[in-house]
């Protein structure tokens, strides 16, 4: 997963000799790049929500007779909680990285340490959209959306999430030092997200003291939001908005953090 | 641990208790205690992936003065123990849904847990001596929790599933552990379901020994 060796072109040019785009783009590039060399993870994730959406959610829905058409809604909320858990994954990179020591090569290439970060973000967030996008046409093709400009805005709900979700993960690995720790933290902060959000079920059915934190997390804003713009009702302002403001906050954040921590040797 | 048991039980497990019945919920309970033994077993057979191929400890390890089938042994029961310790305030939990936190019936309820930690800890070391990579690792550990997960009684029933399936299900580990505990639920015998768990587990703890030694040659 991590010991990616693809080459940043033009390595011998300075930094900010290049235009900033570009070099994003070559880091984003990289993280891309891995999806398709790790063909093990692409498997393991269908795998997953093959077997989620046509086992699980078929026969449950059989039981569920107090929410009419809780196969549609699960379909949706799947591929959301789906592009979280996936976007979590560049936290574990980054990580193996910085503990098997590529982190320092890195850190060499003649490439800022903004572009560096950002790129690395966006490349997490596109690797997630990849992975997912195969997932949504299913669901897509099964519950007969087509509208193009409901898809687009749908997509557009995915990434935001993805691209905060990336941001969130990088705080998380350059924020925890031990390996089990972080394995922890990372899977613990995944399941609190996905499962305490309306991906899966609806508001109105969570015990209240779940009730209460739901609405403001990232999943229940881009579920709610694709959700209200694929079933036709309205463009979900209020949930694009939180899902704005999680993605500058943290991709923010993780920028902030990552740059403190390379520049103060943490991972020398 | 036991948030990840928190969140399976008092959000996930308790919202289908909402949206199905109090019952479904006090059905599905114990899965969650269970899917956490399951996550604390795997993580025996990825601290044995470490130590070989990131920690480089393998070679050190096996210097000790200990022969390789004890080691392999302690490997298997170590699992086991930290399985049962990290679920062990889930189990008191289920336990005392299903009223026997005061019972001498809760010492079934650990035995279940450390009967499918066994296989899972087994299952967990042998594909550790196999996955070269991480990713293989992490793929056939995912692989194998979706079965135990989803292709067992925790959420329905075995009819349920098309008769194809069937076979499938009730070879699953989980599907016997999760029996035993709505067993002892219902203050019915465990003899039958347990007497079955043994047998995957049994032979899953042997399969990974056999693994672990062959993983051990230098």
């Amino acid at each position: 997963m991590s010991f990616s060796t693809t080459q940043v072109k033009d390595s011998n040019s300075l930094p900010g000799g290049d235009s900033t785009s570009r070099l994003v783009l070559q880091m984003a590039r990289r993280d891309i790049s891995t999806l398709f060399r790790t063909p093990w993870i692409i498997i393991s994730r269908s795998l997953a929500f093959i077997v989620q959406l046509f086992v699980f959610a078929y026969l449950i829905s059989g039981f569920v007779v107090k929410f009419p058409n809780y196969f549609e809604y699960y379909a949706v909320g799947s591929v959301v909680g789906t592009i979280a858990s996936i976007s979590f994954i560049i936290g574990y990179d980054i990580f193996e990285e910085a503990e098997e020591g590529l982190l320092d090569y890195l850190l060499t290439l003649p490439i800022s340490r903004r572009q560096f970060i950002i790129g690395r973000a966006l490349g997490g967030a596109v690797r997630a959209m990849i992975y997912t996008i195969p997932m949504f046409v299913i669901v897509a093709l099964m519950e007969k959306f087509s509208n193009p400009l409901s898809l687009s805005f749908a997509i557009f709900d995915l990434f935001l999430l993805a691209f905060g979700v990336t941001g969130l993960s990088i705080t998380m690995a350059v924020s925890v030092r031990s390996a089990n720790r972080f394995d922890v933290t990372l899977a613990l902060l995944e399941l609190a997200v996905s499962r305490a959000s309306t991906a899966l079920y609806p508001l109105a059915f969570m015990p209240s003291y779940v009730a209460a934190f739901a609405p403001y997390s990232p999943v229940t804003f881009a579920a709610d939001s694709m959700r209200d713009v694929l079933e036709g009702t309205s463009l979900n302002f209020l949930s694009i908005a939180g899902l704005l403001a999680f993605v500058t906050i943290f991709v923010g954040v993780g920028a902030t953090f990552y740059f403190r921590r390379l520049e103060g040797g943490v991972y020398a | 641990m036991f948030a990840n048991f928190g969140i399976d039980l008092f959000v996930t497990a308790a919202t289908f208790g909402n949206l199905i019945s109090y019952n479904y919920f006090l059905r599905i309970a114990p899965g969650s205690n269970l899917i956490t033994a399951m996550v604390a077993a795997f993580q025996s057979g990825r601290d044995i992936w470490r130590e070989k191929y990131i920690k480089d400890l393998a070679s050190y390890l096996l210097t000790l003065p200990v022969p390789r089938r004890t080691f392999a042994v302690s490997r298997i029961t170590g699992g086991v123990a930290r399985s049962l310790i990290a679920t062990f305030p889930g189990t008191l939990v289920i336990s005392y849904l299903y009223g026997i936190l005061l019972s001498p019936r809760l010492i079934e309820a650990f035995l279940v847990v450390g009967l499918f930690s066994l296989g899972i800890v087994g299952l967990s070391m042998a594909v550790s001596a196999f996955a070269s990579s991480i990713e293989v690792f992490a793929t056939v550990r995912s692989a194998i929790q979706l079965y135990l997960s989803f292709l067992s009684t925790i959420f329905y029933d075995v009819t349920l599933f098309p008769e194809l399936v069937q076979p499938i299900v009730h070879t699953n580990p989980m599907t016997w552990a999760i029996q035993a505990f709505r067993a002892i639920g219902n203050q019915g015998s465990t003899l039958y379901p347990i007497s079955i768990l043994v047998g995957p587990s049994l032979a899953f703890a042997l399969l990974g020994a056999i693994c672990y030694l062959w993983y051990a040659r230098l």
